[in-house]
């Protein structure tokens, strides 16, 4: 008898233990980070949903950068979506055109203490259409001048901090400190433009801030806005920059800033994870004014949900669990928050491991005046039509007016 | 029972066999090449009839929405689309540039390092490590070699008092650059070809040449050169083929600039397919590109056969 009962016990829990696994559930979210700093914070969220759903691991993929978006498409058109994807805001409306994505609203609101309302409503922009959700946007963060104070301190120079602190950081000044840091750093430059990347992949964010500075923009409601006088401007200033001064590393060449070969560049705070290995002071700053004002640029990364998922339902409430007060709180340090709440909160400005307050003031206010990048849903077909005419311009003897006619000429088909 | 047993011999000896042995054979042969031609069938064969069919249709892979079109994404890409036109000619340039010069190297090389001396094993080993190089590795090391004025190359040529080209950045130097870049990587392989073919061709033909008097540019092209055609059409079709799909190195050094510059047709159909995701019309160009590899592949042919008659 006593044997009886112990082997119906056995079965009863060898039964237990297959039914958990059976119910056990994988999510599966692509990433472009592929930096440890990042992906340890992120598995420490995960760890914080399995306290309250012990059968759900949540298991983080990285992709290149590069390939994002190919991989992402591909995956979803073989019938293999990730559960969660973290979407780059030029390839969100494409995604949201092609209802590919699941409507968080419902969870997120019916989750407690969520708090829908507290993202800010500018930057909900490209993540929701009335009242469907399509993701919530966890980065949302400004463009950033970094800055080497090393080398700043060599040309006996003041550092864009204290220019903007004094309101004289303007993009005349900025020319001008580019040239001065050149003559004084033989060999280097004084600005390099976003991830090296500003005559190929990245040149609308190579563009877009001294064009908003002069109060243009690269496109508005369909229709280019490279051809108007502020866009012209900004262009002409850039390019004397590029091949008069020979201030800004020019085309064809490797200036890095981060080892230490170009004095300034442009980037987010999420790059502050790099320059723990950089070797040399920095810091970071607001982009430089101009005559159209204080004109920040945004980029922005969202957390969206395949509608064509296994799992979507438990997927949409990682999202809320990986976007409550809480986490966003955690996540800021390199993503900066677009809920309000945080955004306000001392702890935002106060308690950034590797940014100091008096820097990340100025981030703080570039959210609140900032605009995202203008995104399109023929992103790439306007950037490959855009890069011919943007080669042209990117010569020392170049026609700019005419560079600058035929880039809207190329793009506005397609706007 | 003696009876049984030999009832049973004979039963057992004029029972036919099941197969003949002429199908046994054959069906072991089947068996034998069945897994490589399963393989044939479902990665190469089947999704090769797949692009025919995606050719005809209009497909877009992120709306997963496809509307069968008949031909009229090649009639787009023939008549109306000026970038196609574009590419099929940067491919071309790349083909013209990069396939006779990729020839006359391997086969100066393999004329110099064929016969045994001292160090050619060496020599061998060096032209050749490119070809075994990982493509993204070497335009990687190419592309920063190739900078402005800070690039080693110009550097280079700076200290012989000349100012280099910005080799990346103007479209006909960029092309120059890319084709002398591919044939250093890649003429290793025919190099070895060369060799090969070289090594082949008896000892006694030139050592009789050479008896009767004769040069050593007619023993050259009156023995060697003839006796290497064979291997020579190999190399041409093989490295026209080449030149046709190059795509990493062009995607890694320039992609497709400046200017579309060097905008060929593999990485053009990628951008179509990869980029904005138009697997329908990338489907059209593959099928254009292959027609077109395969049409230079039969004049090469028969140029070759009237030739040699």
């Amino acid at each position: 008898m006593r044997a009886a009962l112990a082997g119906i016990a056995a079965s009863a829990l060898t039964l237990c233990a297959m039914t958990s696994t059976a119910v056990a559930t994988d999510l599966r979210m692509t990433v472009w980070t592929g930096s440890e700093v990042h992906l340890k914070m992120l598995n420490g969220i995960a760890e914080g949903f399995k306290a309250k759903h012990p059968d759900v691991n949540v298991k983080f993929e990285t992709v290149p950068v590069n390939d994002y978006t190919q991989k992402l498409t591909f995956q979803v058109a073989g019938g293999n979506p990730p559960d969660i994807a973290w979407m780059m805001e030029d390839a969100a409306p494409a995604f949201e055109n092609a209802n590919l994505l699941m409507d968080l609203g419902p969870t997120l609101k019916a989750t407690e203490g969520y708090d829908f309302a507290d993202f800010s409503q500018p930057a909900m922009g490209l993540w929701q259409k009335d009242e469907t959700v399509y993701g919530i946007p966890f980065s949302t963060s400004p463009f950033m001048i970094y800055y080497n104070k090393d080398m700043f301190d060599k040309a006996g120079l003041e550092d864009p901090l204290a220019l903007a602190a004094k309101g004289e950081w303007n993009m005349d000044r900025f020319q001008e400190v580019a040239k001065k840091l050149t003559a004084a750093n033989p060999g280097k430059w004084g600005f390099e433009f976003k991830d090296g990347e500003g005559y190929a992949s990245r040149m609308t964010h190579a563009l877009l801030p001294p064009i908003r500075a002069y109060g243009g923009d690269i496109w508005s409601n369909h229709e280019c806005g490279f051809d108007k006088p502020e866009a012209i401007k900004a262009v002409k200033q850039l390019h004397d920059m590029v091949f008069k001064d020979k201030s800004i590393v020019p085309p064809g060449e490797q200036g890095d800033y981060f080892s230490g070969n170009s004095a300034m560049t442009v980037n987010q705070i999420s790059r502050a994870s790099k320059m723990a290995e950089a070797g040399f002071k920095w810091g970071i700053a607001p982009l430089p004014s101009g005559p159209g004002g204080e004109s920040p640029v945004i980029g922005q990364a969202g957390l969206v949900v395949f509608a064509q998922g296994k799992n979507k339902d438990i997927a949409a409430e990682f999202i809320a669990h990986m976007t409550s007060k809480e986490n966003v709180a955690i996540m800021a340090q390199f993503f900066p928050p677009a809920r309000k709440s945080v955004l306000e909160s001392d702890a935002f400005i106060n308690g950034n491991k590797l940014i100091p307050p008096e820097m990340m003031k100025n981030v703080a206010a570039a959210i609140a005046n900032g605009r995202v990048h203008p995104a399109h849903e023929k992103s790439p077909q306007i950037l490959a039509a855009m890069a011919p005419r943007v080669d042209a311009l990117w010569k020392a003897n170049a026609d700019v007016d005419a560079a600058i006619k035929g880039i809207c000429s190329a793009i506005q088909p397609l706007l | 029972m003696t009876d049984i047993i030999h009832n049973l011999k004979t039963t057992r000896t004029s029972q036919k066999p099941w197969l003949t042995l002429k199908a046994r054979e054959m069906m072991e042969a089947w068996l034998f090449v069945s897994p490589s031609f399963i393989g044939f069938l479902i990665f190469f064969l089947g999704p090769l009839c797949a692009v025919v069919y995606y050719s005809l249709t209009e497909w877009n892979l992120l709306t997963q929405q496809a509307t069968f079109v008949g031909l009229r994404n090649f009639e787009n890409a023939l008549l109306e689309n000026p970038d196609f036109w574009h590419v099929v000619r940067n491919s071309v340039i790349f083909a013209l540039g990069l396939v006779p010069l990729n020839m006359a190297l391997a086969l100066t090389l393999a004329l110099a390092l064929s016969r045994p001396f001292f160090g050619v094993v060496f020599f061998r080993t060096v032209f050749f490590a490119p070809v075994i190089t990982s493509a993204i590795a070497w335009a990687i090391v190419w592309k920063f070699l190739l900078q402005g004025e800070g690039g080693f190359i110009n550097q280079v040529l700076a200290l012989v008092g000349i100012t280099g080209p910005n080799w990346l950045r103007e479209p006909g130097w960029a092309m120059a650059a890319v084709i002398i870049t591919r044939v250093i990587k890649m003429v290793g392989l025919n190099m070895i070809l060369y060799i090969a073919a070289l090594q082949a061709i008896p000892r006694d033909y030139e050592e009789a040449a050479r008896l009767e008097g004769a040069s050593r540019w007619q023993i050259f092209s009156m023995i060697t050169w003839p006796l290497l055609a064979p291997t020579t059409l190999v190399i041409m079709v093989i490295t026209t083929i080449g030149s046709f799909k190059v795509f990493d190195h062009i995607y890694q050094m320039t992609g497709g600039g400046p200017e579309n510059g060097t905008l060929v047709l593999a990485f053009y159909i990628y951008q179509q397919g990869f980029k904005f995701f138009n697997v329908g019309y990338a489907s059209t160009l593959a099928m254009i590109m292959f027609v077109i590899v395969m049409a230079l592949t039969i004049v090469q042919v028969m140029l070759r056969r009237k030739g040699m008659e």
